[in-house]
């Protein structure tokens, strides 16, 4: 087999304190390809592009670079073999100029001087090969997320890498930036460049790669043709067993509305926005990211202050001035990032669960920890986590297990009445998610109002009753259950390109 | 591209706007008091303020990464006493050896802060606040209640006394390197690289520990040699001197625009903001405003400015909201 | 609703004597004996009696290290404080000598502690976009600008200025049986302090914050009110430091609270609290108070001067700070060997 690989890895197996998180793995990549590499979170995919791009050195295993092989020590190595990664969240220099990002460690100098004219004209010639619409002087902290990430792709290329990794690179993109996004990649693979794909979307893997690569638990599953593998065989390969009915949506009688917002606006962020959601109801917000849905979101919870609009719950205003007022009043938010907005990952799970409610919980403002304690196990098991005990740290815990327990905290606060959860699902495997959707009809079951916003598609039609879609800081339409498809939320989501010129800045 | 207003402008270019508030400033100075604008009088403030333009170049390394270090006039003491006790017990007296062996002792001072906050990830304040005490008490402790006089720094006072290009040259000298420094080399750029993101800097192979300790090192050695300068300008070593000096290096540093969270300030904004404070210092007793006001209105004009960046950045946000079309 | 797996999850906590035993605390006690014994050691006049009788100067700083404690664990950090103590101790002295009664001159004294914090806290809370240390550094400068300007066009110049009517000063100067009336003030607020942080919802929000201010902040916590109330606390606590230190110095001047800011830190880092904010409690801190005290007493005794005393400070505070990176790198070293 005289297959033209420009890149092998063989039998790698790294190891952190206590864990391996990579256990015998292979990976071939063929010149000229784009490859997916898909696997649940924690599957061991980012340690993996870790040890290619040198961060991490593997304890066994060979890697083969055009039938070399090569050990790295560091990033640098890698780099200048012509390996590039960019990664989801841009790891740009914010203050610095899109030049200066293009070319940091690889400067232009001749007598110990850096070429800031030549530099800059390469730069230049670099976006102009990416269509990009901004120049090479600009403050990379001022650019969007889909345009920071094209200065990382321009980076790569300024280094004449060969291989390209792209590390969800879609996750933070828009459609009309993704499909931008697509075309560079195809466009970086007909000039002979070879690419790593990691993503969770399967749009992006049947739009761009041949083959793709699973691992699963640390381990190398397989490698199989894009063409020549259904989709339940694929998610059977990356979670072990075949996931049936994902969406558990029930039809449950609807009760009346027990909340609705009237015009909330605010300046730059979003307009003029209006829903309701009834008794037992499953609404779903959907939307580009940059819509404005979660800013919408934020500011009736109180995280931030509208400029105007009214909040009812069960017919009666509400005056929302902090969160703690969304909180007593029933309307509780599980945060887009929980990592950062939802827990506290040094501190105990307990104490993560009982955070909201230790007040209520108190005695005359001293904190009664066996109340909290009791309390806590019980919600933690009520949403099965996966934990050893209360104490252990949350950042000890996998993407999903975080979430049930901020799904936990929400449910220690007994007097919920509407659940908001903003993108319960990011990130995290296909077997929390399922029983993330779980949670949320039983939560249907038992009344409350929940309001979902997601980009995920699937995720959307299926488990919402009704769909409110926003476009551009506006919701542009209702949907309801019965009369949704992709199509039409898709047509919703994107602005009318006769109606305005030039659009938003 | 659209031409921006004159108000876009200057809130995009610090440096202009500090070259209108210093010529407003000369200006109001200059019409309450004349002979503040002489020849003489403006190299005196250049002189009577060398030793805060020369550390406001270190303190710009420092705050690019974000850090800060109120430790350098203890520095400035330790050394400076240390190369005064040197003549006074006529053990040198030799004007280059003593600034080598002045920054020498600053080199060594820097080095610790910046070891320690690199490797030890210790928050720069905490550690230049032990320092702070720690090189005055040691320039107590090793002038044992003695100061070095006029007359034991005699030949070495020429050097920096009224009038002597000394200082003026170290002064420019100093500014033309860190200028090109911090501008077109590749230490310059990564010491804004690491100041702007950290993380990314690591990843693409910037030594940061390295990086950190060279910029506090490069903070004590300009430290140490404001020290060995002060004894020859001011012609005396004692170990309270320069006390809470270090307050004016970082207003000239926040007044010249240097970020407080790094990756932002350069050395033509520094040199500006230096320039304001060295002006307020000398004009104030020429509008007859007494001494002891200067700390008061030099703390106020501090915390304006810092304050009035925010609201600033504020203001400047909020427009670009509402240019949002929707 | 009950987990399908039912798995179950432990919430018996762990640890016990032994743990405690084996704590930092427990490692403070130790060292708090061994600086006593070496104070006998060192110095002939050190015993129970003279340690009490020298012993309120440095124990107005500990009123102030509680303060600093919270801001600490809140994740900010407040290098006004010593400057605050000159201020009110200026403004003090100042009005009793322009006729106040001692009472009012106690009130003023508290007061402008007190408005010092709270404009501290108000422009920490206002300006969030600013770090604290930039804040408080300007403060700093205000503060002790203040008292500079006020000892020369109040007072009668020279920077400096005494109690003319010590009477009120020599009032709390007293002694209740051996103990100093400083001695049962820091025990009380030292307990209320303590028990507020380790037990009450109050403390735990303190740590919420310190660990993660946006997580505290999405659970309905009140994060900047809370700063403001300890900002607020501690500038209160400065006054009553500079009160305490006036019945010891009967007057004030340019240099008076000039380290203490470097010197309650140094207390609360020692004590086992993190700069970085959520980590540590003020029971070691305390220990750590009273070791620093020892100390300082210990030295003065053998006349060493209060620079030297002022580096060994700021020797212990920077050790203390490196504990925790030179112990994580000495576990990495054994975990690799």
């Amino acid at each position: 087999m005289a297959e033209d690989l420009i890149l092998e890895l063989k039998g790698i197996t790294k190891i952190f304190p206590g864990v391996k998180a990579l256990n015998k793995v292979h990976f071939q990549l063929r010149r000229g390809e784009v490859h997916a590499l898909m696997g649940e979170n924690g599957a061991g995919k980012s340690t993996f592009i870790k040890v290619i791009t040198g961060v991490h050195a593997a304890e066994e295993g060979q890697m083969f670079l055009e039938g070399q092989e090569v050990h790295f020590k560091g990033p640098r190595d890698a780099q200048e073999a012509g390996i590039a990664a960019v990664y989801q969240h841009p790891t740009s220099y914010p203050t610095l100029s899109v030049t200066e990002n293009i070319f940091m460690g690889h400067e232009d100098v001749k007598s110990g001087m850096i070429q800031w004219r030549n530099m800059n004209a390469e730069a230049q010639k670099l976006l102009d090969s990416l269509d990009a619409d901004f120049k090479p002087t600009d403050e990379v902290g001022a650019l969007t997320i889909a345009q920071q990430q094209m200065v990382e792709i321009a980076k790569a290329l300024s280094t004449n890498a060969k291989i390209i990794i792209l590390d969800e690179p879609t996750a933070a993109l828009t459609a009309n930036e993704s499909e931008k996004l697509y075309e560079i990649v195809e466009r970086l693979r007909d000039e002979g460049k070879s690419i790593i794909f990691i993503s969770h979307r399967f749009e992006d893997m049947y739009r761009l790669a041949t083959r793709v690569t699973v691992f699963r638990d640390s381990q190398y599953i397989g490698t199989y043709d894009v063409d020549g593998i259904s989709n339940a065989d694929l998610i059977k390969a990356m979670v072990g067993r075949e996931i049936t009915d994902m969406y558990p949506k029930e039809d449950i009688e609807l009760g009346d509305e027990i909340f609705r917002v009237e015009g909330m606006t605010r300046t730059g962020y979003f307009k003029d926005v209006s829903f309701d959601v009834k008794a037992g109801e499953i609404i779903g917000l959907t939307g580009l990211v940059g819509a404005g849905r979660t800013e919408t979101i934020e500011s009736i919870c109180g995280i931030t202050r509208p400029d105007s609009g009214k909040v009812f719950l069960e017919g009666k205003e509400l005056t929302i001035k902090e969160p703690v007022d969304a909180m007593k009043a029933g309307i509780i938010l599980l945060p887009e990032d929980r990592q950062k907005q939802g827990l506290i990952l040094s501190w105990g799970l307990g104490r993560n669960v009982t955070l909201p409610i230790q007040g209520e919980l108190a005695n005359n403002g001293f904190n009664d920890e066996k109340k909290e304690r009791e309390l806590a196990k019980q919600r933690l098991e009520e949403v099965d986590t996966k934990a050893v005990t209360i104490f252990q740290p949350a950042s000890s815990l996998s993407g999903g297990n975080q979430q049930k327990v901020v799904v936990a905290k929400a449910l220690a606060q007994s007097n919920m009445k509407v659940v908001i959860m903003d993108e319960p699902t990011k990130g995290i495997d296909v077997g929390a998610k399922k029983e993330i959707y779980e949670i949320m009809g039983q939560l249907a079951k038992k009344g409350y109002g929940i309001i979902m916003i997601s980009s995920e598609m699937p995720e959307i039609i299926g488990m919402s009753d009704r769909i409110f879609v926003m476009c551009n800081g506006k919701v542009s339409g209702c949907l309801q259950r019965s009369e949704v498809t992709q199509e039409r939320i898709l047509e919703l989501s994107m602005e009318k390109s006769d109606s305005k010129k030039g659009g938003a800045a | 591209m659209k031409k921006k207003s004159i108000g876009q402008f200057l809130s995009e270019s610090r440096e202009a706007s500090l070259v209108i508030v210093l010529a407003v400033l000369l200006i109001v100075v200059g019409i309450i008091n004349p002979s503040f604008l002489s020849f003489t009088n403006i190299r005196q403030i250049f002189l009577n303020n060398t030793l805060t333009f020369i550390m406001a170049l270190g303190m710009l390394c420092v705050m690019l990464t974000a850090g800060i270090d109120i430790s350098i006039t203890s520095t400035l003491a330790f050394a400076g006493m240390s190369i005064g006790l040197l003549q006074k017990y006529n053990v040198l007296h030799n004007t280059f050896l003593l600034f080598v062996i002045g920054a020498l002792i600053g080199v060594v001072c820097g080095f610790l802060n910046g070891i320690i906050i690199a490797k030890g990830h210790v928050a720069p304040i905490i550690c230049t606040m032990g320092f702070m005490y720690i090189w005055r008490g040691m320039a107590y402790v090793i002038s044992n209640n003695n100061w070095a006089s006029g007359m034991d720094v005699a030949g070495f006072s020429d050097f920096g006394k009224d009038g002597a290009p000394g200082p003026y040259i170290i002064l420019i000298l100093a500014y033309i390197i860190f200028f090109i420094v911090m501008k077109w080399t590749r230490f310059g750029r990564r010491i804004y690289a690491v100041g702007s993101n950290t993380e990314a800097a690591q990843v693409s192979g910037i030594n940061v520990d390295r990086t950190l300790t060279s910029v506090y090192t490069i903070m004590g050695f300009l430290a140490g040699l404001a020290g060995v300068l002060s004894v020859s300008i001011y012609a005396s070593a004692q170990p309270n001197m320069q006390y809470g000096k270090e307050m004016d290096v970082i207003a000239a540093c926040v007044i010249g625009g240097v970020s407080m969270s790094g990756g932002r300030g350069s050395v033509a904004g520094t040199f500006l903001g230096a320039l304001i404070i060295g002006i307020i210092s000398k004009a104030l007793p020429m509008v007859n405003i007494p001494n002891f006001w200067q700390n008061l209105i030099k703390g106020v004009i501090i915390l304006a400015v810092v304050v009035l960046n925010v609201v600033t950045q504020r203001t400047m946000d909020r427009q670009n909201l509402l240019r949002r079309e929707m | 609703m009950a987990g399908k797996s039912g798995r179950e999850i432990s919430a018996v906590p762990e640890g016990g004597i032994k743990s405690k035993l084996l704590s930092w605390e427990g490692a403070l006690v130790l060292i708090l004996i061994g600086v006593n014994i070496l104070g006998v050691a060192i110095s002939p006049n050190y015993n129970v009696n003279n340690v009490l009788r020298e012993m309120p100067r440095y124990l107005a700083e500990i009123f102030m290290m509680f303060g600093m404690g919270y801001i600490l664990v809140l994740g900010d950090i407040d290098i006004s404080v010593g400057a605050l103590v000159c201020l009110a101790g200026t403004v003090t002295v100042l009005s009793s000598n322009a006729g106040a009664p001692f009472i009012v001159a106690v009130i003023i004294c508290l007061g402008v502690g007190l408005l010092g914090g709270m404009l501290n806290g108000f422009i920490a809370t206002r300006f969030t976009e600013l770090p604290t240390m930039i804040v408080t550094l300007g403060t700093q400068i205000i503060f002790r600008g203040i008292a500079e300007v006020l000892f020369e066009t109040w007072g009668n110049g020279g920077g400096t200025a005494s109690m003319a009517d010590t009477k009120g000063l020599m009032l709390l100067a007293k002694k209740l049986g051996p103990f100093p009336i400083a001695f049962f003030c820091v025990i009380i607020v030292g307990v209320i302090m303590i028990v507020v942080l380790a037990k009450t919802t109050f403390g735990r929000k303190l740590y919420a914050i310190g660990s993660n201010k946006t997580a505290a902040y999405y659970a309905g916590i009140k994060v900047e009110r809370i700063r403001f109330i300890c900002y607020s606390l501690l500038g209160f606590l400065s006054g009553l430091c500079a009160l305490f230190l006036l019945t010891a110095t009967f007057g004030s001047n340019t240099t008076t609270g000039q380290g203490f800011e470097m010197e309650v830190i140094a207390m609360c880092v020692f004590g086992g609290i993190a700069t970085t904010g959520g980590k540590g409690n003020l029971t070691g801190a305390f220990i750590a108070a009273f070791i620093i005290v020892c100390l300082r007493i210990a030295l003065g005794q053998r006349n060493i001067n209060t620079q030297v005393i002022l580096v060994i400070i700021g020797l212990m505070l920077i050790i203390s700070v490196l504990v925790p990176s030179i112990s994580s790198a000495i576990t990495a070293r054994k975990k690799r060997a």
